[in-house]
């Protein structure tokens, strides 16, 4: 293998710069995200809406805790043939159109500025002013395979694969920084867009559902099956190591 | 013929463990927080010490499993206090680590030892 040797002047003024605008562009993308991003309004009834989906929630998983009337109050306000608030609420679906609601359209926007944008003028403006550099070479070698991903912008054949050029050392760097700015800037940060959307399928508790009224109809059917499953049964007995509960009792023979 | 009273439990079903999602959440991202330092520090090690090679990729092995025990150590016998299962302080963010120490190795192999 034939060792190149690297004028250190491309290390000033190729390598290192690249790296910095890099790791500079992502933290500028946090801060330019926070600044553009628009409250979130909800409105009074889908939070309430919302909180009785979650209260409904608590009450299937949690009611074992408390007495079966209790329980049984709780579960006939929401599922209540006549009155239950489940079965009177009615809301019309909230399912918009992305395209004819404005503020849906700004926060499209915003998104695509801050990240779709800078990707490309950045990547674009490397391409462009450091184009034709062989910047470092991978510690480890490789196959020809990588020959494109790594050495975009230097066709040479003959080359050995572990070569980097300045355009990939790019790429290497949005790709390896991304946990960097984990550490950097906080777990949810805006400069690492993967995250956010995790963050979306967790959901919070104060997203509403798109469709209200289908959301109360599953929920009914998961409290209308859920039964009361005293779980304290005889916890004072156990508490005070008193009374032995008759049915509890059996007979041993001892001899 | 004496007769004594046994009290039998009543079986109940387990409840299974109870635990906080944002306590597990937590603990899980300060987790990979380690990772992470670890990866760069280990990575910024490697480049300077111009390793090359399989050795590189043993050598973060190694660092990385010398902070599972050191979080083991430093769990001790409560580790079932802050995390499920033990196997989460070995794996978790294992190949997501693979990704920053090779960023770091290249970069500093690149200053140190290929100009």
């Amino acid at each position: 293998m034939a060792e190149l040797l690297l004028d250190s002047n491309i290390r000033v003024w190729v390598f290192l710069p690249i790296v910095l605008i890099t790791f500079l562009i992502g933290i500028l993308r946090h801060y330019v995200t926070i600044l553009l991003s628009s409250e979130k309004k909800s409105e009074l009834r889908q939070v309430s809406d919302s909180h009785a989906l979650i209260r409904s929630r608590i009450l299937r998983e949690n009611g074992k805790y408390i007495p079966k009337q209790s329980f049984l109050v709780r579960k006939s306000f929401f599922n209540n043939e006549d009155k239950g608030f489940f079965k009177v609420e009615k809301r019309e679906s909230q399912a918009k159109n992305p395209m004819t609601d404005p503020s849906m359209m700004t926060d499209m926007m915003k998104g695509n500025v801050t990240n779709v944008l800078p990707m490309i003028i950045i990547g674009g403006w490397i391409n462009w002013a450091f184009s034709g550099f062989l910047t470092t070479k991978v510690p480890f070698p490789l196959t020809f395979r990588f020959k494109p991903m790594l050495q975009r912008g230097v066709e040479l054949i003959t080359l050995d694969a572990s070569w980097v050029s300045s355009a990939s050392w790019y790429f290497l760097n949005v790709f390896g920084l991304r946990s960097m700015y984990t550490l950097i800037l906080g777990q949810d940060n805006a400069a690492d867009q993967t995250r956010a959307m995790q963050d979306q399928m967790s959901g919070s508790a104060m997203m509403a559902p798109p469709d209200p009224m289908k959301a109360f109809k599953a929920e009914w059917e998961a409290l209308e099956v859920a039964t009361h499953d005293w779980a304290l049964e005889g916890v004072e007995e156990e508490l005070t190591g008193g009374i032995i509960q008759p049915e509890t009792i059996y007979l041993r023979s001892k001899n | 013929m004496a007769t004594i009273a046994v009290r039998t439990r009543k079986s109940r079903k387990s409840d299974g463990i109870a635990f906080s999602e944002m306590s597990l959440r937590q603990n899980a991202s300060v987790l990979e927080y380690c990772r992470t330092s670890i990866s760069a520090l280990s990575g910024a090690t490697a480049g300077i010490m111009g390793l090359t090679g399989l050795w590189g990729f043993i050598f973060y092995f190694i660092t990385a499993a010398m902070l599972s025990v050191l979080l083991l150590l430093k769990a001790g016998s409560r580790w079932n206090t802050f995390f499920v299962t033990r196997t989460v302080l070995f794996s978790n963010g294992l190949l997501g680590g693979l990704f920053t120490y090779v960023l770091f190795w290249t970069f500093l192999y690149g200053m140190v030892h290929v100009y």
